[in-house]
């Protein structure tokens, strides 16, 4: 089988949502002395973004995309660990969270999983998280970006509080924030000091894609990074 | 010009289609309410686990703020608790499922529907009873339930329900059709009440998280319509509520026919229909539509702010129905529940009520 049938057959696993075919040609990408890195991106990733792209046109539905998520984690589970460590020091670096109060997670785990395919470092801190441990975890990852999501009204403000809290730790400037949820708006992310705020975690994805991050590389653009690694 | 209206005339006649003195109106207040009870400092946890604090929000409720309707939604947890799934019960906080039952085929194929004259499903029914027989000469009056997908989604945890529908569905179908019978004996105990009707919450019907052929699959060709039309059989008028962006209208109003139909309206979501648009598309031919006032304002926003948002939708809804030839088929609701946190403004729905009566009024 030729390298390109390889990385063919391994986003038509993603595409196909069959996480056991997705381990099945991450170890035969392996075996055939493809580049993990290649194999990702060429493969996996490009998987992952024709299923984002069909979810956003509502070409496929919820159900399918979490399971593409899950063959995705299931191939990065195989490359990753071939890949150096030095070869990830230059990965942008995010942490997502739903705020304290809500348990409404597939949003943000979507987000994860695209960002994760864009080349993001994420540290996923999970639902329902108080503002001090995402600061903290801010502080401690040294993050580039931090991701903020709510489904519900009644925990919303909860996004404004991490916020402020982010800005009392002194960590704002280096910072970019993105919100999202069905209850925030563009002029809540204003009102709270957040940088962004998106309808869909493609969206989300490809806006902080287009970002330069100044604080540690300005020339970089990040669709040109192939380091992946999700840290759940 | 029709003549004043009580607020339960009023209602009926916007169920109907007739000519109204104004448009009828229904804040969806119900955990908020428990605020207006005695001292004012009744927890959640108190308000969610004892029907008789359970019925005295809304009878507080409906004195100070004068709705048209009551609905007694209690939380999303309710069922997925008595399934054995932990509830989380904050002070102040809508209480929530924190811990799911594992998603195995074998949990989902040996749920057992729980006994309804215990737990917190008793607990609903009984609020219920007691709401429809303080309320029931002055508005109308309906239960909130949750549908079967909404409540395995709940019991199970929505992300792994959403991938094992996909992977493996027959487990699925078998815990659907549990929890379907669990329903239909809410739909029993709640039939004894007195309450007007069961507002169902099939939250799933929504093209951001399913298709028409996964959502048709898994409640709305097999399930949902069940319960609808055993609603109506057992005496109560069949109604809906969704708060999702992008519901599927079409399946919700046209097929199963209620006879009304709740919605929130997303306006940076690219398709999510507005008043007018719900309108225009024939929706309020079929039911009494209930939206959209954002219910973010009544924590962020002024009163002022509130009463221009419900003028303008007013004059947006008075204008579209006249062209369509309607008399009174929309309600000027919110497109969820008004927040009941400590942090929302009782003045904002106060607020919101008197816009309707100052500009709903319609002249025929």
């Amino acid at each position: 089988m030729s390298n390109i049938t390889i990385l063919d057959n391994l986003s038509s696993s993603i595409q196909r949502f069959n996480k056991k075919d997705a381990v099945v040609y991450s170890n035969e990408a392996l075996g055939a002395g493809i580049d993990p890195l290649i194999a990702i991106n060429e493969g996996l990733v490009k998987g992952m973004n024709i299923v984002g792209e069909k979810f956003k046109a509502h070409k496929v539905y919820l159900p399918q995309v979490l399971v593409a998520a899950s063959a995705l984690y299931a191939g990065l589970d195989v490359l990753l660990p071939h890949i150096p460590q030095s070869e990830l020091e230059n990965s942008k670096k995010a942490v997502v969270a739903v705020v304290h109060g809500d348990v409404h997670d597939i949003g943000k785990n979507i987000l994860k999983t695209l960002l994760t395919a864009g080349g993001f470092l994420v540290t996923d801190l999970g639902k329902d998280v108080p503002k001090d441990t995402i600061v903290d975890k801010v502080a401690e990852t040294n993050a580039d970006v931090l991701c903020l999501s709510t489904l519900m009204t009644t925990t919303m403000e909860g996004i404004g509080n991490v916020v402020g809290g982010i800005s009392e730790a002194n960590y704002r400037e280096n910072l970019t924030i993105t919100i999202g949820g069905p209850p925030t708006s563009e002029e809540y992310a204003k009102i709270i000091g957040a940088d962004h705020r998106d309808n869909n975690a493609q969206d989300a994805v490809e806006w902080l894609k287009s970002r330069n991050f100044d604080r540690r590389d300005n020339d970089r653009d990040l669709n040109d990074r192939a380091n992946f690694r999700a840290v759940a | 010009m029709v003549s004043e209206l009580s607020h339960r005339e009023r209602a009926l006649a916007s169920l109907n289609d007739e000519k109204v003195d104004r448009l009828s109106t229904y804040p969806i207040a119900c955990g908020v309410c428990r605020r207006l009870v005695g001292d004012g400092k009744m927890t959640y946890r108190e308000w969610a686990n004892d029907p008789v604090k359970f019925a005295s929000a809304f009878k507080a409720g409906q004195d100070r703020f004068g709705l048209d309707f009551s609905i007694g939604l209690m939380d999303l947890s309710v069922m997925a608790g008595d399934l054995g799934a932990n509830v989380r019960m904050d002070e102040q906080n809508t209480p929530f499922v924190d811990v799911h039952l594992q998603n195995t085929a074998e949990n989902y194929e040996n749920l057992e529907v729980p006994d309804i004259t215990k737990g917190r499903t008793a607990t609903l029914i009984a609020g219920t009873e007691l709401l429809a027989k303080q309320l029931k000469d002055q508005v109308v009056t309906s239960a909130f339930v949750e549908g079967p997908l909404l409540a395995l989604t709940q019991t199970f945890g929505a992300e792994n329900v959403m991938m094992d529908l996909f992977t493996d569905p027959a487990p699925i179908h078998k815990a659907l059709e549990t929890l379907t019978e669990y329903d239909r004996q809410i739909v029993d105990g709640l039939s004894h009440t007195g309450v007007d009707a069961i507002c169902w919450d099939y939250l799933w019907g929504n093209y951001s998280c399913l298709g028409d052929e996964e959502y048709g699959e898994f409640e709305g060709d097999r399930y949902a319509p069940l319960l609808n039309k055993y609603t109506v059989d057992s005496g109560m008028a069949n109604t809906v509520h969704s708060c999702a962006d992008l519901p599927h209208l079409d399946k919700q109003i046209k097929e199963f026919k209620p006879s009304l139909f709740s919605l929130a309206y997303y306006p940076l979501i690219e398709g999510s229909p507005s008043p007018k648009e719900t309108i225009e598309a024939g929706y309020a031919d079929e039911c009494l539509i209930a939206g959209v006032i954002d219910p973010q304002m009544f924590i962020k926003n002024t009163a002022e702010e509130v009463t221009v948002a419900t003028r303008d939708l007013c004059h947006e809804v008075k204008t579209a129905l006249c062209e369509r030839g309607l008399n009174s088929r929309y309600t000027i609701a919110t497109g969820c529940e008004v927040p009941p946190t400590q942090t929302c403004r009782l003045e904002n729905i106060d607020a919101m009520v008197e816009a309707v009566r100052t500009y709903g009024g319609i002249e025929y």
